[in-house]
């Protein structure tokens, strides 16, 4: 593998781990703010 | 001056409380010293029959020898306390909190201690490893060694407590934390073997030493926070 | 609102930095293109210290204030120092190995300490996991921070000594890239990265402590909040409706930073 495959491989993962993450993480909030209290959506 | 002396006593009828215990049931210390000596095994076959590379690695060897039979060993002082609702009595009392942490770290220390004092010998058969003219620098290592490791093992202990899955936990939040102690208990070990020709000793018992020291501290400080709740 | 003003500058900032690393920037003389990785690398690394200094200082707030908020700070910054430390080290990696010819250089101190780091603090994110009772968890979670981050210095300390005893360091590190001689577009770089990189870790923080906060308030829900708010509505009608309102408080909160306020809601702490 290339200088530059490294390059790539090291930028890929750790942008993409990033936006995972992100993603991930607005998802969970989401679906926990669905998940609220019985009684409590008429807040 | 009264009230450390105070908490000196209470530290040592605790201490003296589960060295008493563990005394009578016995087969802890046998399966903990067994364990510790099939895994000395297990790492001769690992590393091959060659005499100068297994005289090389003894002192590795020894050190995970002992955290491993450690961890076995530091648990059960805690697991001790959690039958019968003892843990909750112990709290009960009104007694400074860091005189049960220095009590469970003095008998965690001196188990590790034992241990050491079999498994040194051990290794030096096994592995064909010179101890003899190393000795007092050897037990020095062991010493300070054994007091970390309990200082560590001993809070850990506390944080796992009637933990769901501390079977796991307990190493996995054990092991890292060590890893300075090991890293510096296995130079200064193998340092006392050769005769110590680059003179690095003094480096490596000042780092355990004050591994110890803020291992204690800390331990000290926060066990009471985990007894609380 | 503010928060997604952030996420939507920490996003564009991490592109352009990321095109500033990979096209503006000369390739380094000595190491070629393979130094870009240093960029994100170093960045990853500086927040995930940063991470577990946050935990550690959200640890001591809550043994001391006893604010859950507190502790929702710990562990919104112990999963993003996991996740950030996680990709420092495959940055780290990933440089290594053009440059040194291996994956793991041993006698590099910081990336056998960030290994010790990520077990760290992965062992501390499962405690989290096997405590139910959010006080417990708390308390074992914030003692646990704080003895790790005591321990980072030793251990960081003791590999260096591990490695510096023996012999000198001979290849290239870091430190010496950051070197004040540097050319003007590495230092750059390197600085937009960690500014893009930190405006990211922000926005990651809040979002995730607005999550921990959401858990915290199902959690009490589930667990007897619901009896105690049935009794307190029949008691006093006027105020039935405050119960919703405080079961999202991260939502109020949320543009602060993160920044606990000293007061907790009565349905956090009980």
């Amino acid at each position: 593998m290339s200088d530059v495959g490294f390059v790539i491989a090291g930028y890929g993962v750790i942008l993409g781990g990033l936006a995972a993450y992100a993603a991930l993480l607005l998802l969970r909030l989401a679906r926990e703010r669905q998940h609220r209290p019985p009684g409590d959506n008429g807040a | 001056m009264t009230a450390l002396r105070r908490n000196a006593t209470i530290a040592w009828a605790i201490a003296r409380k589960d060295a008493i215990a563990e005394v009578r049931g016995k087969q802890a210390a046998v399966s903990t010293l067994t364990f510790a000596a099939v895994v000395l095994l297990l790492f001769g076959f690992a590393l091959g029959p060659d005499p100068r590379r297994l005289a090389d690695a003894a002192p590795g060897l020894l050190w995970l020898g002992l955290v491993f039979a450690g961890l076995l060993g530091v648990g059960r002082f805690h697991e001790l306390e959690t039958e019968d609702g003892a843990l909750e009595q112990l709290t009960l009392y009104p007694v400074d909190r860091r005189s049960i942490y220095a009590g469970k770290a003095a008998i965690g220390a001196l188990a590790m201690l034992v241990l050491g004092a079999l498994l040194v010998p051990l290794v030096a058969i096994l592995f064909a490893v010179e101890i003899v003219r190393a000795l007092p620098v050897l037990s020095l290592t062991v010493v300070l060694g054994a007091i970390g490791f309990a200082a560590v093992g001993t809070f850990y202990a506390g944080v796992t407590v009637r933990m769901r899955a501390r079977e796991v936990m307990l190493p996995l939040l054990v092991l890292p934390i060590v890893a300075p102690l090991l890293l510096a208990a296995v130079k200064a070990t193998s340092a006392a073997l050769t005769g110590d020709p680059l003179g690095e000793l003094p480096a490596w018992l000042e780092l355990l030493a004050g591994f110890d020291v803020v291992m204690l501290i800390a331990g000290a400080g926060t066990y009471g926070f985990l007894l609380e709740e | 609102m503010k928060t997604r003003i952030l996420g939507v500058a920490a996003l564009l900032a991490v592109i352009a930095a990321a095109l500033f690393g990979l096209y503006g920037v000369p390739a380094d003389l000595n190491q070629g293109d393979a130094q870009r990785i240093m960029y994100p690398h170093v960045a990853s690394a500086w927040l995930a210290y940063l991470s577990f200094g946050v935990t550690a200082l959200a640890g001591i707030g809550w043994l001391i204030r006893r604010d859950l908020r507190f502790d929702a700070v710990a562990v919104a910054s112990a999963e993003i120092g996991v996740l950030f430390t996680a990709l420092a080290i495959w940055g780290g990696m990933m440089w290594a190995r053009p440059v040194w010819g291996v994956f793991w250089q041993w006698e590099d101190p910081r990336l056998t300490t960030t290994a010790l780091l990520l077990a760290l603090y992965v062992g501390y994110l499962l405690l989290r996991r096997l405590s139910d009772d959010p006080a417990r968890r708390a308390t074992r979670a914030a003692v646990v921070g704080l003895v790790a981050a005591v321990d980072i210095p030793i251990v960081h300390f003791s590999v260096i000594w591990w490695r510096g005893l023996h012999q000198p360091p001979t290849f290239l590190s870091p430190d010496k890239i950051l070197h004040p001689s540097a050319p003007l577009p590495f230092v750059l770089a390197l600085v937009g990265m960690l500014g893009a990189f930190t405006l990211a870790w922000t926005w990651l923080l809040i979002r995730r402590y607005q999550l921990a906060r959401a858990e915290l308030a199902r959690e009490d829900a589930v667990r007897g909040g619901l009896v105690r708010r049935a009794s307190a509505a029949a008691a006093r009608p006027g105020v039935a409706a405050r119960p919703a309102a405080a079961a999202r408080p991260g939502l109020p909160a949320s543009d602060d930073g993160g920044t606990p306020q000293p007061k907790a809601p009565a349905e956090a702490t009980q």
